[in-house]
């Protein structure tokens, strides 16, 4: 038995996005190739979780669950994933190019003894039906495109944010197949004694998907509160240019920029920021950019998606007055 | 009696006792300085035996001369009379003792007067220069110096042999006096014996001062190699070998094969850097110029020398031993020496240095200070991969988009096209080639300078090109970062594609890509003729090829960018380009040509935090307040836009404005 199949990450109760992203695009080659589209899903207590993945085009969801998949772990999810596959014979496995499915995908591909494309941008097929990717290279600056032969499964590990989510039909259900996998503690290999937050549940600003930063036009430390409001509300974390951190108003922790932290979040709002070269160093790669400065003439502008030219104390309080009406709405 | 002087007067046959002092004295000198010799060349090789006219003339002018020394009023004129009387004195001995030895018998009659006067004058400057220098070290104390019990002790060695001398000279002149009254021309031993001796004088107060001056001054030669004496010798040398280049650092030869990088033990500096040790006196004018000490940052200049002397000297006790006994030459092996970043330099100091070189300009013996700290940065980066770890996202983005800020590479040309600048792909039939560099390719503000120096050389009709996309960073702030691989690799690209479009002459808009490319990518095979802006526009000036028809209205203040002042000597052609602006005043700031103050982003340190002590911008930028000229003009990207923070960061935006001199000339012209 053939199948596409898509890894379907879930943290803290919820499917990663990036599943749905990777369902949308491997519904199409599963019709193509007409093979069924499957998910797989590991963890513990979330098979509630499992039949939702049809409004996404998912068939069938393969769920391991068990005290040993409470937390991810490399030894427990590998052997896992291996035994399905070794059970259904997919041609082709995708896995989100997070943390956890970028460990995940490799250690797998490894112990398959089969090829693995990481980090993709595109996916498809080929005209034999062959998995077929596009790949960044060299910080972007090349794309790589992949064919696979065809030995399988095919993997590919897929960059978050990189095929946007299809639409849903929330009338589908996937049907919902149990499968018991027993894991040794030595294939465990190692064992979760738990985490520790670092940095106080404060979202550290590399890993934020949004972020709210101010700069020199912030005009002092008390009014970076409205940011930390406005970050709140969007879940996003504050940063800060230099000249914010220089002037003793944000911690050097907070630094955006050349010779601060690089970041490259979805969203990221600049307010009172000019866009010093020095700065645009750090923040250029943002998907979207949202500018709220005085001065129309500020570099920023001609970086930004979206620029606002105006008082930012003006901006700002009216920007979280909108936020907070429309999730009163919804 | 005769007109003239006996030698071993009064002294008699016991005078004889005095060739054997003397004989001891001197071997002793010969032995430490033959030691001293053999410690310098635990030094690694280095060539400086070159251009020998060029190096003797140096010696003249500044050890004869005094010409670095005097350019500090009071230390110069101390340091210039104690100079000058010894070198009068010496000579004096010299001509007595041929005089006796020879049978000439020439210093009689008038001769002899005017050598009493001379020789006392001599021995008069010496005191006074003496006086000044205690005065100057216990009673004003500048900060410049620092006090050891040695340096006591040589400053009354000094005194007590010029005093004693004068005293002796006193006692004959009172037993004398009578019989020979042109002894008034020995005018300070004539006011001697009338001041301490009866008339008549005393044989017995002669004879035991005579053996006073006599020891002392044998002592003084015995301890001239094992005290701050030295530099009577090694400031001759340091001055003799000093660095006649243009201020380049040094390759690293096969960077493949070598073993390690850099420097971390004492022996691993050459013999030219551990003979400059012990030229250093401690006088200090290397710290009082130096931006980072004046900015309360971890390094001084004076400290760092001193220091690597402090272990030069431990580390050739256990060398010294076997040299001693007489050990084969395999037994003296190098490498035992400690570490010494950590232990005598701390990594703060490393990284505070600006590369400014107004440590070297200042030093009255030539000391090269800051090349030093450059070698132990290539040690710290390319052997341990420590640095501050700003500096990771810098080199990442140089190797992967030749340029520090990571922009993509293939924008480097785009401010080019909008402007309609062509590359040398389009058209390789230029006279000159335009290298722009990473600032005024990227960076917007330095766009506009770019630009603007592109407008110029077409109005001048000057045919150039640019590289667009085949540019890459020259490499400057890499290889004083210590990332000297990194540096090489893009020294060998830009080569490559230099020479591949026949390239001959260049012009830079950045001081920084011209050092590299005119002084240090000769190192390579890259022998272009290299030019920055001031020097073609100056030039373009002078030839009405370039016609300004606005005046400057304003009052302006020159800002000496330190790579092209103190690294190329480039100080009048900014100001012939200023007075061409026709600005209403062009006044000076206090610290200005050689003395110019950095703007604190050389030496790689723009891409670094400024985390310890003041900004050196805001301090520069004091400068020019002073001055009170409303804009600051530069002629570096760098600089341009250290002060525009500066101006920025103590909200000066009213008051000041910091533009390039190229902006204000494409004004002026009206391209």
């Amino acid at each position: 038995m053939a199948g596409v199949w898509v890894y379907a990450e879930v943290k803290d109760g919820k499917v990663k996005k990036v599943t749905y992203e990777m369902l949308g695009a491997a519904k199409a080659m599963a019709q193509k190739k007409e093979e069924p589209l499957c998910a797989v899903m590991i963890g513990k207590d979330i098979s509630s979780l499992a039949p939702e993945l049809g409004a996404y085009g998912a068939e069938r969801v393969f769920v391991v669950e068990g005290d040993a998949f409470e937390r991810y772990t490399t030894g427990a999810y590998t052997k896992a994933v291996c035994e399905l596959v070794k059970q259904h014979q997919p041609s082709i496995i995708l896995f989100g190019a997070t943390i956890n499915g970028k460990d995940l995908s490799a250690r797998v591909a490894g112990r398959l003894g089969v090829g693995l494309a990481t980090d993709c941008t595109e996916i498809g097929l080929d005209d034999q039906g062959n998995l077929k990717v596009k790949r960044p290279m060299f910080a972007g600056k090349v794309y790589a495109e992949v064919v696979f032969s065809d030995r399988k499964p095919q993997m590919a590990s897929v960059r978050p944010n990189a095929l946007g989510v299809p639409e849903a039909d929330p009338s589908r259900k996937a049907e919902v197949e149990k499968v018991e996998v027993s894991v040794s503690p030595e294939e465990m290999g190692y064992q979760v004694v738990g985490f520790e937050q670092v940095g106080g549940g404060k979202i550290d600003l590399t890993e934020a998907e949004i972020i709210v930063s101010g700069g020199r036009g912030m005009k002092g430390a008390e009014n970076f509160k409205m940011l930390e409001e406005l970050a709140d509300l969007l879940g996003g974390a504050v940063g800060a240019s230099r000249a914010a951190v220089d002037a003793g108003w944000r911690p050097q922790s907070d630094q955006v920029g050349q010779s601060g932290k690089v970041v490259s979040p979805n969203l990221y709002i600049a307010c009172g920021i000019s866009g010093a070269i020095q700065h645009l160093a750090g923040m250029g790669t943002s998907k979207i950019i949202v500018a709220i400065n005085k001065d129309p003439e500020a570099p920023i502008f001609k970086k930004a998606d979206y620029g606002v030219v105006d008082d930012l104390f003006k901006v700002v309080p009216a920007l979280i007055e909108e936020i907070k009406k429309l999730k009163a709405q919804s | 009696m005769e007109v003239a002087r006996e030698l071993f007067w009064n002294v008699g046959r016991a005078g004889n006792l005095a060739y054997l002092i003397m004989g001891i004295a001197v071997l002793i000198f010969i032995y430490a300085l033959y030691e001293r010799i053999m410690m310098w060349r635990r030094g690694g090789p280095e060539r400086r035996c070159d251009r020998a006219g060029e190096r003797l003339w140096g010696v003249i002018t500044n050890v004869i001369g005094q010409l670095r020394v005097l350019r500090e009023t009071y230390p110069g004129l101390m340091h210039g009379l104690l100079f000058w009387g010894f070198l009068v004195l010496m000579v004096g001995a010299a001509l007595d003792a041929l005089d006796h030895y020879s049978g000439l018998h020439f210093l009689k009659g008038r001769v002899y007067l005017g050598f009493s006067f001379i020789t006392d004058l001599a021995g008069l400057m010496a005191l006074v220069g003496a006086v000044l220098a205690l005065v100057r070290r216990y009673v004003i104390r500048p900060r410049a110096l620092d006090n050891k019990p040695e340096d006591a002790f040589v400053l009354l060695l000094i005194i007590g042999v010029l005093v004693t001398g004068f005293l002796v000279e006193g006692a004959r002149i009172a037993v004398q006096a009578k019989e020979a009254p042109w002894e008034r021309w020995s005018f300070v031993g004539w006011t001697a014996a009338g001041w301490f001796f009866e008339p008549g004088g005393s044989l017995g107060w002669h004879k035991a001062l005579w053996w006073i001056h006599l020891l002392l001054s044998f002592l003084f030669v015995a301890v001239i190699v094992n005290t701050k004496l030295l530099h009577i010798i090694s400031a001759i040398l340091s001055t003799y070998f000093r660095n006649l280049k243009p201020q380049a650092l040094k390759p690293i030869e096969n960077l493949e094969e070598a073993e390690t990088f850099g420097v971390n033990r004492i022996e691993e500096f050459t013999w030219v850097d551990l003979m400059q040790l012990d030229a250093c006196i401690r006088c200090g004018r290397c710290q009082e110029n130096c931006p980072a000490f004046l900015t309360d940052k971890p390094l001084n200049p004076k400290d760092v020398i001193q220091d690597l002397k402090a272990a030069f000297l431990e580390t050739s006790r256990p060398f010294l031993q076997r040299l001693r006994s007489w050990g084969s030459e395999d037994q003296q092996g190098n490498g035992e020496g400690r570490p010494i970043i950590g232990e005598r330099i701390s990594e703060d100091a490393i990284w505070s240095c600006t590369t400014c070189a107004a440590c070297i300009e200042q030093c009255p013996v030539f000391v090269e200070q800051f090349p030093k700290l450059m070698e132990m940065r290539r040690y710290l980066t390319l052997m341990e991969s420590r640095f501050p770890q700003e500096l990771q996202t810098a080199f990442r983005n140089m190797e992967n988009n030749s340029n520090p800020w990571g922009i993509g590479m293939h924008m480097r040309g785009d401010w080019a096209k909008e402007a309609g600048v062509k590359t040398l792909s389009e058209d390789s039939d230029v006279e000159f080639l335009f290298y722009v560099g990473c600032a005024g390719s990227f960076d917007d503000r330095n766009k506009k300078v770019a630009l603007a120096v592109s407008r110029l050389l077409e109005a001048a009709g000057i045919k150039f090109g640019i590289l667009g996309v085949e540019e890459g960073c020259c490499g400057d702030s890499a290889r004083r970062l210590g990332n000297e691989y990194l540096y090489q690799i893009m020294v060998q690209q830009n080569i490559e594609t230099m020479k591949k479009y026949g390239v001959k002459k260049i012009v830079t808009m950045c001081p920084h890509c011209y050092n590299t490319l005119k002084n240090e990518y000769p190192q390579f095979g890259g022998d272009f003729e290299v030019y920055h802006y001031v020097e073609l526009l100056s030039e373009l000036l002078a030839q009405g090829r370039l016609k300004p028809s606005k005046a400057l209205q304003l009052e302006v203040t020159y800002h000496d960018s330190c790579y092209l002042g103190r690294y190329n000597g480039l100080y009048e052609e900014p100001r012939r380009i200023i007075k061409a602006l026709k600005p209403k005043a062009m006044k000076e700031m206090e610290r200005s040509r050689s003395r110019s103050f950095c703007c604190g982003a050389g030496g790689g340190r723009f891409w670094m935090e400024e985390h310890l002590g003041r900004r050196i911008n805001h301090e520069r930028m004091a400068d020019v307040e002073r001055t009170g000229a409303r804009m600051v003009i530069t002629s570096c990207p760098f600089c341009l836009t250290m002060l525009s923070d500066a101006i920025k960061e103590k909200e000066l935006e009213e008051r000041f404005e910091a533009k390039d001199l190229a902006e204000l000339l494409k004004e002026a012209v009206g391209v």
